[in-house]
């Protein structure tokens, strides 16, 4: 059809209805980005388990609440699961000296085969809102995104005070400087296990949460999880650093970090609302979240470059 | 500034909760674990079901491959044919990622659509958890008891999920291998870990040719990405294989032929896309047709009011053995009547 | 309270690139000694320093620190007992933090890091002041990445955590050799200050062969991974920096050979 028939097709008022549901699904991966950033910008780890982590958290949580579980209860046996593969990452890099990279991958790449185990051999198991008492549903999506903030909140205020105890300022100081670190006295390698704990901790909740929100577990659920909670973290930090010139204080990144999980989901629901083929949205969304990640590097060289300082005259003497 | 800043923050997280104005009738939804439909959904459905004038149908289809492409467009013409320019489509497509299921799932909702078509069981699974009312139609699903964690499936879902089923009679299918293959000793059945349907078909197989005395063995691989060397494996260790309607093996077809053709292994499929690639022999299912008939399940829902809770989940009718002429002439096999040659 | 018996380091054993840092270093500091160590290229200075703070664990001899034997301890337990200033002022403190907060992580430097808050504000109270004494005017901007501050600076503030907690060994490794002149003086004024102060045992290797005379109580040259050179009190404070080469090409058989310190100036 023409592209005035095309414009004139799109609805506004759709995608506002849309986009709470859109957020509720964004925070719960903003959820997960407060676990990539841990790795990512505190410990300066590239920590690629979360792909498996994540699909861990939703396959723990589905197959204890058909067990009979609460879902609480449940999503804390998930978290348990999470950091348990942290540590194995850690254990890999620290004490086999493996690359931080390569650690990571082989972990996800063995937690496909456990992630299947848990869901007894299945590659998908679902868990009805109808049946069993879920957290959260996309059934009711108010009060999903509800939780979802909340415990986003909760993440956060957590995060905030453990990286102000002295193990926490330990932990940031060896992402910050290890030589340093190491020579205060702080155990390096200690710090990157616990660091990689915490971090898929907080994935596997994330995807426990997801799995009751979608109503599945699904072994590949958690297939580019890194992706997103990398963009997430980046969005987060552009759009902190852009409203908050001076640098903002350490909680209200976090919150940042969160929100940049539901703008990376608003960019996902934009791409599906405009109707573009839909074979191609994982490469529409690419092309917008790298527009918003360029804008800031864009404005600043509008200000100052060097084919800027080559065209300006020589400033006459005062 | 600073106010501003943080003004804007918390508008930004408070976004999601900007739902809360929006339910109007149902107070109950403070209730713990009160299941509350959300209400511009069950309004614009009620509204549009008594106007009948024009109807949106989502559709929601996992991934892009032959079989389930089949499936929507048959659906679409079905509907097409019975209501015309009523009828607007919304299709999205979720990339083969789960989560995306839901995304598309939730927005169909919020939009208030008169049908959500699920195409393949993790869009099945995210509608039924997005909705409990408005009617949805899976296909290109095999099983609806397992992918819905339903206990006791009698063939009525019961609530508003129904649809069609694209599973073969698998004991038909074994019986193939006594047919054209009656001297596999050791048959292998090959599938994709991660794709539920397939473990049940593979399971139902495996059964029915144990039963009549052949050893069975299972190869399963992760992803297309160990596709080639696990078929190797299989290919060494058995004189035919079986491979279910998988989706994976779907769109690896052609990889799985160039390791089991030169090594003299021949292939049942569980359906034409499969066989038309890699193997001799299948029970065909047409998707395109499966797609008509939930367009016409369909066409009954939304114009002739049938209720979707009443309407059992459909099978094929007809299948159809099929057999792939230039693979079988490869592999030196005689196929006997009642088989028709696959059209390229 | 330092003590090194007959330690020997060789790197990269047995291949193309072997090359034997320590030979047989005996060395020993009674508390509150202040000791420069001063050598050629690949002497074996910094390889010594490494060799106390644990960077790794030495083929063979021991090490003790204040009595105990701290051979087999890696360098994050040494720590305890050991102030360190590294030669790239970048290395001392970590950037992403905040002045405040190095300070409180030098603080601990020993002790058990648990739950308790990071930086309390009793502390705060405490290292304004101390900063305040370095006359930088650091005191005022604690909350400052020490990203942000220039490379004096942040030597200055590694040498303020290194002195913090009372350490029983100092070690400076080259601490003024990235700095300007002017900096470096105010550093190294800085540094005799917080020895004399608190009394602290000191290892410092330095290029300049005339800091390395004007400063401390005791001079060692060292060569090819050996001590030749070891002298205290008046001996040490009569040298000029001729005295000294003389002296090196008599007990090493060959000229002084370190450009860095012939042509260092003030």
């Amino acid at each position: 059809m023409g592209f005035a028939e095309y414009l004139s097709s799109l609805d506004p008022q759709a995608l506002l209805q849309r986009l709470p549901g859109y957020a509720a699904q964004g925070v719960l991966w903003g959820v997960m980005a407060l676990g990539v950033y841990i790795t990512f910008r505190l410990l300066d780890l590239a920590d690629l388990t979360v792909d498996g982590t994540f699909a861990t958290g939703g396959a723990c949580t589905v197959m204890l609440i058909l067990a009979g579980w609460p879902a609480w209860a449940a999503l804390t046996a998930a978290v348990a699961a999470g950091l348990l593969a942290g540590l194995v990452t850690g254990l890999l890099h620290t004490r086999l000296g493996i690359p931080a990279i390569l650690a990571g991958i082989l972990t996800q790449f063995a937690l496909y085969s456990v992630n299947l185990r848990i869901m007894g051999m299945t590659a998908n198991k679902s868990v009805s809102v109808d049946q069993y008492p879920l957290l959260l549903s996309s059934r009711q999506i108010p009060r999903a995104a509800l939780i979802g903030v909340l415990l986003a909140a909760a993440l956060t205020a957590l995060l905030c005070w453990y990286f102000g105890t002295e193990q926490g300022s330990a932990l940031r100081a060896t992402g910050s400087n290890p030589a340093m670190s190491r020579a205060q006295g702080v155990n390096i390698d200690a710090m990157k296990v616990l660091g990689l704990m915490l971090s898929n901790g907080a994935v596997a909740l994330s995807g426990g949460l997801t799995a009751q929100y979608q109503g599945f577990a699904d072994v590949n659920m958690g297939r580019g999880a890194i992706v997103i909670g990398l963009a997430a973290v980046v969005i987060g930090e552009v759009l902190c650093a852009a409203l908050f010139r001076r640098g903002a204080p350490f909680a209200v990144r976090l919150l940042f970090v969160a929100a940049g999980g539901v703008a990376y989901y608003l960019v996902v629901g934009l791409v599906l609302w405009l109707r573009l083929n839909t074979n191609d949205l994982k490469l529409f969304t690419a092309v917008i979240v790298a527009l918003f990640l360029a804008v800031p590097q864009l404005q600043a060289r509008r200000k100052s470059s060097f084919r800027a300082a080559d065209r300006k005259e020589a400033q006459p003497r005062a | 500034m600073k106010k501003l800043c943080c003004i804007l923050l918390a508008l930004a997280l408070a976004l999601p909760l900007c739902a809360c104005g929006r339910s109007q009738s149902s107070a109950s939804g403070a209730e713990a674990g009160a299941q509350t439909a959300p209400a511009s959904a069950s309004g614009a459905a009620s509204q549009s079901a008594s106007a009948g004038k024009s109807y949106v149908i989502g559709i929601c289809q996992l991934v892009q491959h032959a079989a389930l492409d089949a499936a929507t467009k048959g659906f679409k013409d079905a509907v097409t044919a019975a209501l015309g320019d009523a009828v607007t489509f919304e299709e999205n497509n979720a990339g083969g990622d789960s989560a995306s299921c839901a995304t598309i799932c939730s927005g169909f909702v919020s939009d208030g659509v008169d049908l959500i078509l699920a195409n393949a069981t993790p869009s099945l699974q995210a509608a039924a958890a997005a909705t409990d009312s408005i009617p949805v139609l899976g296909t290109a699903i095999t099983e609806y008891g397992v992918a819905l964690g339903l206990t006791d499936f009698s063939g009525t879902v019961g609530t508003n999920v129904s649809g069609t089923s694209d599973l073969a009679p698998l004991d038909q299918q074994a019986a193939m291998f006594a047919e054209l293959l009656p001297d596999a000793k050791t048959v292998g059945i090959l599938y994709c870990s991660a794709e539920p349907n397939s473990v049940y078909q593979a399971d139902e197989v495996q059964k029915a040719l144990e039963q009549s005395g052949v050893t069975v063995k299972i190869y399963t691989f992760a992803d297309s990405n160990d596709v080639s060397s696990v078929t190797a494996t299989a290919c060494g260790e058995c004189d035919a294989l079986y491979i279910p309607t998988d989706n994976t093996a779907a769109s690896c077809a052609e990889t799985i032929n160039n390791v089991a053709l030169p090594a003299g292994v021949p292939i049942i499929a569980g359906e034409e896309g499969i066989c038309k690639g890699c193997g001799i022999a299948t029970l065909s299912i047409d998707y395109y047709e499966l797609g008509r008939t939930t367009g016409e399940m369909a066409v009954r829902i939304l114009r002739d009011g049938a209720k979707v809770s009443e309407m059992p989940v459909e099978y094929y009718a007809d299948p159809v053995r099929e057999y792939n002429a230039d693979l079988c002439r490869q592999l030196n096999i005689t196929v006997p009547d009642g088989y028709t040659a696959i059209a390229d | 309270m330092l003590e090194l018996c007959d330690v020997y380091k060789t790197f990269h054993p047995g291949t193309v690139n072997e090359k034997k840092a320590l030979c047989g270093l005996n060395l020993r500091l009674g508390p509150g000694e202040f000791v420069t160590v001063i050598g050629g290229n690949g002497a074996g200075k910094s390889t010594l320093l490494n060799a106390v703070a644990g960077v790794w664990p030495v083929d063979a001899g021991r090490v003790r620190i204040g009595g105990r034997d701290v051979t087999g301890l890696p360098e994050y337990r040494r720590a305890a007992f050991i102030g360190r200033v590294f030669q790239d002022p970048m290395l001392g403190t970590a950037p992403d933090m905040q002045i405040g907060e190095n300070l409180a992580l030098a603080a601990r430097r020993g002790q058990k890091r648990g739950l308790r808050r990071g930086l309390t504000r009793a502390e705060r109270g405490e290292y304004r002041d101390r900063l305040a004494a370095l006359g930088l005017g650091l005191e005022d901007r604690m909350t400052v990445r020490a990203g942000l501050l220039s490379g004096g600076q942040r030597q200055a503030l590694t040498l303020l955590m290194a002195a913090l907690r009372k350490p029983e060994l100092l070690l400076l490794d080259e601490h003024t050799a990235a700095l300007d002149p002017r900096t470096a003086a105010v550093v190294l004024a800085l540094t005799d200050r917080l020895i004399a102060e608190n009394g602290l045992t000191a290892l410092m290797i330095t290029h300049n062969l005339r800091d390395a005379i004007a400063h401390g109580t005791r001079l060692i040259m060292m060569q090819e991974g050996r001590i030749i050179l070891d002298l205290a009190g008046e001996e040490k404070r009569r040298l000029t920096a001729d005295d000294l080469l003389r002296r090196f090409s008599a007990a090493a058989g060959e000229p002084f050979d370190s450009d860095r310190a012939l042509l260092a100036d003030d």
